[in-house]
């Protein structure tokens, strides 16, 4: 029950960066006609995306979960949340599947291996910690 | 720090330490004061030898609940069984032992390092071999608590 309260807190908190973002995203690109349905569209699935993001971090703190599997399963739901709402957007097209699916695990992996490093920096420093 | 000695013959003995936080200082007070009632003794069995042990509690270095069972290691490695449950063992032993998961305790004089995987999980090897998981949440408090110092 907790953890499902964690969930709702952290992905309300979250929900709100999604349209946030989108509008700078818009903002930022070449001047061009958007649909009111489209706009709201976006708007109400970055909602979404950003709530299943934020909310879904919760997973570490499940203790019973193991580390690698609590990994992969919140990569998993990431990358479900991410190309569904893309590909109901139409911000990227089938054909990019791929491309998409190799960059978001290359990019997942490179923010893997910087949260290692800094449990690994931690555990060192809590070593010498100990010794000295 | 100040010395005070109050000699107060019709109050039960006690000793009060005030302090800003735990330190060396005050573990070696604690370890003293419990030593000198005896407390720092614990009554263990040895399912190998079919015998009743004591146990000094630094010779403890790690505590454990498994199927259902108490469970203390001794620096050699050697495996009891405590009638206590373990969070009666975590009150009364002193603060060198810390949280390492819901169902064990550590002696931090025994632990020869932390290790970290590349899963990323973190666990603790103990000076006689010994491997025990360590779970995410003890290991943010044994952080704060170790960077405290």
């Amino acid at each position: 029950m907790k953890h499902i309260k964690d969930f709702m807190m952290r992905g309300l908190m979250a929900s709100v960066g999604g349209p946030v973002i989108l509008a700078l995203v818009y903002r930022s690109l070449p001047a061009q006609t958007l649909r009111v349905q489209e706009v709201c569209l976006g708007i109400l699935t970055s909602a979404l995306m950003a709530f299943i993001a934020g909310g879904i971090s919760v997973l570490y703190d499940l203790e019973k979960l193991p580390l690698l599997a609590a990994t992969f399963l919140h990569a998993a739901v990431l990358f479900a949340d991410y190309i569904l709402i893309y590909l109901l957007n139409g911000w990227i097209k089938p054909a990019q599947i791929l491309l998409f699916t190799g960059i978001f695990f290359g990019g997942y992996f490179a923010v893997w291996l910087l949260v290692w490093q800094i449990i690994r920096m931690r555990v060192k420093r809590i070593n010498r910690r100990m010794q000295g | 720090m100040k010395f005070r000695l109050e000699i107060c013959p019709d109050r039960d003995e006690e000793v009060v330490a005030t302090v800003h936080e735990p330190n060396d200082l005050t573990e070696k007070i604690e370890r003293l004061v419990r030593e000198d009632a005896g407390e720092t003794k614990l009554t263990v069995y040895s399912e190998e030898r079919d015998m009743l042990c004591v146990l000094d509690e630094q010779d403890v270095e790690c505590v454990f609940v498994s199927g259902g069972k108490t469970f203390v290691t001794d620096r050699d490695g050697k495996s009891y069984v405590s009638r206590l449950r373990l969070y009666a063992l975590e009150e009364m032993l002193p603060a060198c032992f810390i949280r390492i998961h819901k169902s064990a305790l550590a002696n931090q004089n025994c632990i020869d390092r932390f290790e970290v995987s590349f899963s990323g999980a973190v666990s603790v090897r103990f000076r006689s071999g010994k491997k025990e998981f360590v779970s995410r949440r003890c290991f943010a408090q044994i952080r704060r608590r170790l960077e405290k110092k």
